[in-house]
């Protein structure tokens, strides 16, 4: 440590001696310009120099912008100030020495009070990894360029970069070659001049920079052990007609032995295989140009390829594979049958019609030429037992295609009983093929298999099936799709098996099994199946069944194409909008149509369906109606009601009618005694009315009251002023009123009343009461008559346009006056009659007089007076008689 | 009684100490029959890739000598049949293989002179992009990484012997030549080097059989 603090002011009092030398500088750091080490502390002296004005006191240090604590400072000496600083960052960075004192010249010398370095920081090198170097051919000959690679370690910074440099020394001579290059990079190529065949090479790299040097592992090995040739060249195939199971492949060495000893390997294929067969390398890692490759498929494509390393075990890089060379073999007969299989479809009433199809024979080492067919229906002689030559024209074959061509050979018709039985062989250029027999026999009824499921698996349909009881000699699955088949046949054996012909995703496919027992197809099973499910490509369109209802609408759709599905329909889903919301509804996949329910009357709806599959939905078009307002036959049913409720309300006022018919004559069309009629006619000429006519008005209705009032006398000095008012009066009231309804009426009305309540005695006494009735209501008729208006003397009696005798309006005119009066009055005098003593001598109230009076000229409370007063004075009638009807008999008698 | 004790005694010491010898006899043998194999796989390795660069320089001598008639103009063909002295002999000299191989170095080295004047020659006959330029480089290169080679094996089946140098002093170039002197000069060293690869591959196949198995 001690010498090494020495050391380091040695080397202080020469930098400061420098700098005298150069300039006027106050302040020195050393080191200069170092190379600091991330991660490790470093440590800068500053001294003052040519100076007394500043000491180690007066000094700071800053780092870029901050400045470094008192804590890491050391002070050496009175003009020498350490500090220590942690490099933690890359990013180099200025470290000053500073320093602040209040002098003047301190103050006019400022820039020579400061001095700084730049610390560059960086990353000691890492031992290079894995150093490995090949030479390639080039030409003839092994290119003189080494290039090696190996695997930098560590980070480096820009500041303080790596440089590598890979050294190649030749063991023979030690001559040492070299290159060099700046990191980051891990490989570098180096130009021996010639390649340096058989010598030993010693190669390393080293990795190098300010802050120390690193070698690799050295690499010490021959120089073939670098070495990658070209592949050999002009690989060729040749077939040879006489061996249909071989090819021999010849090739040439892409270096001369004497450069570079090689071994091969070789590689070969079928054409449509992606599967690399390879030779096994003892047979090939000799220094050869040709080899026969044998245990070939006749008539098949094969592609080869050959490669090269150098001969010693575990030197040199095998070259890149050969380009293709693709040769077929020879022809040879067919090695096995023929796939004979059927389509069976129906061909009416008990008929079906079969026909034979085949494929290829599986080895059928050449191309078919023609299929040689038999056919032996049961009980049809004729088509037994000859042969039928069927001639195919193939092309030359394409290897690529995975799907064999499917030859249709023979249809016939069949009974549904009958059964045949078929045998095929395939004729190439060279031989026939063995046998293929395919017993069609329906009566048998042999078992099919049992539990068949089929799956998708990784693009693929997986079958998996329970074989029957019996034993089966092959199975053949079947697969339909839009009128395309196909098969394969898997062994007797197997209850399992992936379809492998050329399945396309989104297709369904009618997957079957058959057992086939010795030839004898068996009965089949079925099953649907995608590969894989893909959402739908329509959705079905929806209409409506007929017209829509009030509060419901029946839907239907038609199911979508089965090439639009992609997919197994999980189920429907109908959307129905109008314009308060939306309302879904799922049915499930076998529902063609749906009944809405609950809607709005009188309101527009949308409809649409989405057709679901497992991996999506569709939309299908949009459908628009509008709920009815009334449902059907609610206008009718209203209509009918309403005309019911009429014709019936019409009958019952009819039955009314009908049955009430003399209540509503009299009511309407009160019986008017016919004055011709009338017995008065005989005797009036005999009797002076004038004389007669007030007593027997007196006498008969007001022969009680005759006590008080019927003296005329006394009502004509009452109202003798007002006479000519109430006759205007009565007028009035008597073109307001129709018939019976003026409330001077209520008198006639009320005696035809009285004559309905005591029918007996009105049967009895009709007569005599309605004459009685007629002289009352005769002071109230007379003003019904226009032409009575201006004789306000006369008043007529009735409304009848029956004429009236000229002593009768006399004597109405007498009798008006008195009669009404006397009986409106009546009533209300009634009480008085026993109230006698109680009353004055006159026995008229003013008061109700009064009232009277506007009883008699208010017709608006004509109804409600007229009850009362008839009450009363039906009380005054029911008492009355005794008193009233008796004198009216005695009255009458004499007439 | 107690003599024949002693005897006794004796006999198996004896017997004791020549067990323990041929023990340290046997360790001995077959530590030596370790080195001996290994160092014979090293001269197998060796001698067989100074075999295999020997026969590359003699190929690629060959082919020089195709690309020398090439470059040559006409009469290539009768440069090749005049004879010039002062070209080393092709003939490896030696009874013995140190010597042989001793023989085959020097030989070599004499060579190596002469590749440099014909180089020389033709850099003045050749354009600067002639292959024959390139050919001739190279083929020193290899000569002197095939002498390096022998060297090597040299010492390390011969490590007590001095390294081999060239029995007749300096080799002796030839004058000053004209350029049909120089063409002829060029054709014979690189007929007669061919040949003296020729002769070296022959004697280092005698060499294999003869040095690696017989240190075995």
């Amino acid at each position: 440590m001690v010498s090494a603090g020495v050391l380091q002011l040695w080397a202080l009092a020469g930098l400061a001696a420098v700098l005298v030398a150069e300039g006027d500088y106050h302040l020195v750091i050393a080191p200069q310009s170092p190379v600091v080490e991330i991660g490790t502390n470093f440590t800068a002296t500053c001294m003052i120099i040519n100076t007394t004005e500043v000491t180690a006191d007066d000094l700071f240090w800053k780092l870029s912008e901050t400045t470094v604590p008192k804590e890491q400072y050391m002070k050496i000496s009175r003009s020498a100030l350490n500090v220590t600083v942690a490099i933690r960052n890359e990013n180099s960075e200025w470290l000053y020495c500073t320093c602040e004192k209040q002098s003047h010249y301190f103050f006019l010398n400022k820039g020579k009070f400061i001095h700084g370095i730049w610390l560059r920081k960086g990353y000691r090198p890492e031992k290079p990894k894995n150093l490995s170097c090949i030479a390639v051919q080039e030409g003839t000959q092994i290119s003189p360029s080494i290039s090696c690679q190996w695997e930098a370690v560590g980070p480096q910074t820009e500041a303080v970069p790596t440089n590598y440099t890979l050294f190649v020394k030749k063991r023979t001579n030690d001559k040492i070659y070299s290159a060099s290059k700046r990191g980051p990079t891990n490989s570098i190529q180096v130009d021996l001049e010639v390649f340096p065949h058989f010598d030993s090479l010693d190669i390393w790299v080293v990795a190098q920079n300010d802050l120390g040097k690193e070698e690799s592992e050295h690499l010490i090995k021959y120089a073939q052990y670098f070495v990658k040739t070209n592949p050999p060249s002009d690989v060729e195939v040749i077939s040879e007609a006489a061996f249909p199971t071989s090819l021999v492949v010849n090739w040439s060495h892409p270096i001369i032995k004497v450069y570079v000893d090689l071994i091969y390997q070789i590689r070969f294929r079928q054409l449509r295989s992606h599967i690399w067969t390879y030779v096994p390398l003892e047979d090939t890692s000799r220094y050869i140009e040709s080899f026969r490759l044998q245990d070939l498929q006749p008539y098949t494509d094969y592609v080869t390829q050959v490669r090269c390393k150098c001969s010693v075990k575990d030197y040199g890089y095998w070259s890149d594979w050969s380009k293709n060379a693709i040769k077929r073999t020879p022809e040879d007969k067919p090695k096995s049958k023929p796939d004979l299989w059927k389509i069976t479809t129906e061909g009416g009433i008990n008929k079906r019609q079969i026909e034979f199809i085949c494929k290829d024979p599986e080895l059928s080492n050449g191309i078919i030429r023609r299929f040689n067919i038999t056919i032996q229906i049961k009980k049809d002689k004729s088509k037994n037992g000859s042969w039928e030559s069927i001639q195919v024209n193939r092309s030359v074959p394409d290897f690529n295609r995975i799907q064999e061509e499917v030859t249709r050979l023979k249809k016939i018709d069949l009974a549904d009983e009958q059964s045949v039985y078929v045998i095929v062989t395939a004729i190439n250029s060279v031989g026939a093929s063995p046998w293929k027999v395919l017993i069609f026999d329906p009566k048998r009824n042999e078992p099919p298999v049992e539990k068949m499921e089929v799956r998708s698996h990784k693009g693929q349909l997986w079958l998996e099936w329970k074989p029957p009881n019996r034993t089966v000699s092959e199975y053949v699955v079947e697969w339909v799709s839009g009128g395309e088949i196909d098969w394969q046949r898997e062994n007797g054996n197997s209850n399992g098996t992936v379809i492998k012909g050329d399945i396309k995703p989104f297709v369904c496919y009618n997957v079957s099994v058959y057992p086939i027992y010795s030839g004898r197809i068996g009965k089949p099973v079925h099953q649907q199946a995608y590969v894989e499910q893909g959402a739908p490509l329509q959705g079905p369109t929806v209409n409506l069944s007929g017209d829509p209802g009030r509060n419901s609408a029946v839907l239907v759709w038609e199911e979508i194409p089965l090439t639009a599905r992609r997919g197994f329909i999980t189920n429907y889903t109908i959307h129905w909008k109008n314009a308060t919301g939306i309302c879904v509804k799922t049915v499930p996949a076998n529902t063609t149509s749906y009944t809405l329910t609950s809607l709005s009357h009188n309101t527009k709806y949308d409809i649409w369906i989405n057709v679901s599959t497992v991996a999506g939905s569709y939309k299908g078009p949009n459908h628009s109606f509008t709920t009815l307002k009334y449902a059907p036959g609610e206008i009718e049913a209203i209509v009918v009601g309403a005309s019911l409720g009429f014709l019936f309300i019409v009958l019952m006022t009819m039955l009314l009618c009908f049955y009430k018919k003399d209540v509503i004559k009299e009511n309407f069309w009160p019986q008017i005694p016919n004055p011709g009629e009338s017995t008065i006619g005989n005797w009036s000429p005999d009797y002076p009315l004038k004389a007669e006519a007030p007593r027997e008005n007196c006498l008969s209705g007001i022969s009680v009251l005759n006590v008080d009032m019927c003296d005329a006398k006394c009502v004509f000095d009452e109202d003798k002023a007002s006479l000519p008012l109430k006759k205007d009066k009565y007028l009035s009231e008597e073109h307001s009123s129709g018939i019976g309804g003026s409330s001077c009426m209520s008198s006639p009305r009320q005696s035809v009343s009285d004559s309905d309540e005591g029918g007996d005695m009105a049967d009895t006494t009709a007569s005599t009461i309605q004459y009685s009735s007629v002289v009352a209501a005769s002071s109230g008729y007379k003003g019904q008559n226009p032409s009575s208006l201006p004789q306000q003397s006369i008043f007529s009696r009735s409304e009848s346009t029956q004429p009236l005798l000229d002593c009768e309006e006399n004597q109405d005119t007498l009798v008006q006056e008195t009669s009404r009066q006397c009986f409106q009055r009546q009533p209300c005098f009634t009480p008085n009659v026993g109230n006698e003593s109680t009353t004055n001598g006159d026995g008229f109230n003013p008061l109700e007089m009064e009232q009277q009076e506007v009883l008699d000229f208010c017709p608006l409370e004509e109804d409600t007076e007229q009850t009362a007063p008839t009450e009363c004075q039906s009380d005054e009638w029911i008492s009355a008689p005794v008193s009233s009807y008796m004198p009216q008999l005695g009255g009458y008698r004499p007439q | 009684m107690n003599g024949h004790v002693k005897n006794m005694h004796f006999q198996q010491f004896m017997e004791s100490v020549a067990t323990l010898l041929s023990l340290l006899l046997l360790m001995t043998v077959d530590s030596t029959k370790n080195v001996a194999a290994s160092k014979n796989q090293h001269c197998g390795d060796d001698l067989q890739q100074t075999l295999k660069l020997t026969r590359l320089v003699h190929k690629e001598s060959g082919d020089l000598i195709k690309t020398y008639k090439a470059t040559q103009g006409e009469m290539s063909e009768l440069f090749c049949k005049v004879s010039v002295n002062n070209i080393p002999d092709p003939n490896i000299s030696g009874l013995e293989p140190p010597e042989k191989i001793a023989s085959i170095y020097t030989h070599l080295q004499a060579f190596f002179p002469h590749f440099k004047r014909v180089y020389e020659q033709q850099i003045d006959l050749q354009s600067p992009q002639s292959p024959l330029l390139k050919d001739l480089t190279r083929l020193s290169i290899r000569s002197k990484s095939l002498a390096g080679l022998i060297n090597k094996f040299y010492q390390r089946l011969f490590p007590n012997l001095p390294v081999p140098e060239p029995a007749g002093g300096p080799t002796t170039l030839p004058p000053a030549q004209n350029v049909f002197q120089q063409k002829v000069y060029g054709c014979v060293v690189l007929k007669t080097y061919k040949e003296f690869m020729s002769n070296v591959s022959k004697e280092l196949r005698n060499l294999k059989s003869k040095v690696c198995r017989k240190r075995i």
